[in-house]
């Protein structure tokens, strides 16, 4: 089932043509196409000059692996030169479309966490009275020594514990407001994913022409598998 | 296919393997190409040790670190672009877009869950619960043998812990998502199911008490070691290095099509783990994967456990009530 949506569907679909290179009818052009589908997971099927077809969950070196639906329509155009015309879609392209929302909601679920620790701990706090920091262990670790070995080759000795701990009791209020979770990553992550789309929403396209373009104009023999390296090359007919 | 014998195994029997060091493949290229691809791994690991060694204190800190790791991730995605050991795995923009996915969730909401649940909050538990100080002698031992015991002790709970994964099938069920990647390039020890990477995760090293200079070591061999594990570069590992770490080498014959390669080389770090326990081999492997290679989607690695778990207590169950039945039909024995 294709659902119209006009404009918002180049969000995950790709529209475009590629010129055959010599004068081929629509069944030799297909029959030059066909190493591409022949691979595990595709249904196609050519209806005149037509060709659909779907992939489920392609190999990762599949030529198509990004666009898994779409058909392909051999038209002779008015000046005589003969061009495929494309028009396929990814799931993939629109996952990574959406992923951004993904990792902005993790980021939002640790912005509440946090909030939600703040005020169990603030609550805590008040109920105790401070309790809890009169008892704080005012212990420190001992001094740990570097091994004799370690202080010949100069490797910089351990902090003082007691020194340590006084710097961290003057940050302590500054680490206060401090989130348990940094949301910060999600946001990068979501960034990343924008970009990642970006970059595939360009890539993928030209990648799509260049293997039409390369498959078309296989010689007779030479094959354009769908899945790179692991084809093994047709014997010569001739 | 016929296979070769490695001790009491036949490995390659299912799929192609190629055992032996003598037999794998070797950088292509000119004497530069060949003396970086040669000492790059042993350049880097003796680097991060110098740095974390004689850092300052201010700079030992576990978010740089992070970036550190990030960096040398980024440089490695460039190395697998510039000398791939395989073209078959070379990177796709899907396959890296996947591949962030699950990196993604181990920076934000696996990082998250790990905070109530993880090994942190256990260690936490099991260091109140006995007097660890008796092990503060381990803090008055050289830093580097601090940090080589940190790393082996870890890798040694992530050794069985990963054996155990291909033993029993509670354990298989959570890991077997991770076996049906089809290539390898350095995202991919991220990818599986979450159950699988929070229970890998747990680790026994961290019930010591040492210096934090000392973990900021480990962390840096495990790095400069473990991560090579996924790469797809084709590197002349110097014989030293393949005897007693993990390798590329090593990790393509665990996740070959082979079921029998599948079972050796559990190790992240240490291959003399394997070594020792008899589930070495030497080796390599392209085709990857399961069920003929197979490509397992997102949605499909996220449920697996649960569906595959489901299916087989439920025909666990059945055979059980079937054998029960059986049990009580069966006649009377003769007097």
């Amino acid at each position: 089932m294709t659902i119209a949506l006009p404009y918002i569907d180049r969000i995950w679909r790709a529209e475009g043509s590629v010129i055959v290179p010599e004068p081929l009818t629509a069944d030799e052009a297909f029959t030059r196409l066909d190493p591409l589908f022949q691979t595990p997971g595709t249904d196609y099927a050519v209806e005149r000059d037509t060709l659909a077809y779907t992939k489920r969950n392609p190999a990762a070196q599949d030529k198509l692996a990004t666009f898994t639906r779409g058909s392909l329509r051999v038209a002779q155009q008015q000046d005589g030169t003969l061009r495929v015309f494309f028009n396929v879609s990814s799931t993939a392209l629109l996952l990574c479309f959406l992923a951004p929302l993904l990792f902005l909601a993790f980021a939002q679920i640790m912005v509440t966490v946090n909030a939600w620790d703040k005020v169990a701990m603030e609550a805590a706090e008040a109920a105790e009275g401070g309790k809890a920091k009169d008892e704080e262990k005012d212990e420190t670790k001992p001094l740990s020594k570097l091994h004799p070995l370690d202080q010949m080759l100069g490797a910089p000795a351990p902090e003082d514990p007691a020194k340590k701990k006084k710097d961290k009791d003057k940050e302590k209020d500054k680490d206060k407001d401090k989130d348990k979770f940094d949301p910060t990553p999600a946001y990068v992550l979501a960034g990343l994913f924008f970009v990642i789309y970006c970059v595939g929403r360009v890539l993928e396209p030209w990648l799509l022409k260049r293997t039409l373009r390369a498959a078309l104009s296989a010689q007779h023999g030479e094959s354009v598998s769908g899945t790179g390296e692991f084809a093994t090359p047709q014997p010569d007919a001739g | 296919m016929s296979g070769v014998q490695v001790g009491k195994r036949i490995i390659g029997a299912d799929s192609p393997v190629t055992v032996g060091w003598e037999n794998i493949g070797r950088v292509e290229g000119g004497p530069f190409k060949q003396f970086f691809f040669t000492w790059f791994q042993p350049a880097v690991l003796f680097g991060l040790i110098a740095f974390w060694y004689y850092a300052p204190n201010e700079w030992a800190l576990a978010s740089i670190g992070i970036a550190l790791g990030l960096g040398f991730k980024v440089l490695l995605l460039g190395l697998e672009w510039i000398n791939p050991r395989y073209r078959s795995w070379q990177l796709t923009w899907k396959e890296f877009a996947t591949d962030l996915f699950y990196v993604g969730l181990g920076y934000t909401i696996l990082r998250m869950v790990d905070s109530y649940i993880g090994d942190g909050v256990m260690i936490e538990a099991v260091q109140n619960a006995f007097d660890w100080g008796k092990f503060s002698w381990f803090t008055g031992l050289p830093l580097l043998v601090q940090a080589l015991l940190i790393s082996m002790i870890f890798d040694f709970g992530q050794y069985w812990m990963h054996r155990g994964m291909h033993n029993w099938h509670p354990l298989w069920v959570t890991h077997a998502p991770h076996h049906y990647i089809t290539q390898l390039n350095i995202n991919k020890g991220a990818v599986g199911n979450p159950v699988e990477l929070f229970l890998i995760g747990l680790g026994v090293g961290g019930f010591f008490d040492f210096l934090p200079r000392a973990f900021l070591l480990a962390g840096a061999i495990g790095m400069a070691v473990s991560t090579y594990q996924h790469i797809n570069v084709r590197f002349n590992t110097p014989r030293w290095w393949r005897y007693i770490f993990n390798t590329v080498e090593h990790h393509s014959v665990h996740h070959s099509q082979d079921y029998e390669a599948t079972r050796s080389n559990y190790s992240g770090t240490w291959i003399i783990w394997d070594r020792i326990f008899g589930t070495c081999v030497d080796g390599e492997a392209e085709l990857l994967g399961m069920e003929g290679g197979r490509r397992m989607d997102i949605g499909e690695t996220m449920v697996y456990p649960f569906t595959e778990g489901y299916k087989s207590a439920r025909a666990w169950v059945r055979k059980r009530l079937q054998l029960t039945e059986a049990a009580g039909q069966q006649p009377e024995p003769a007097e």
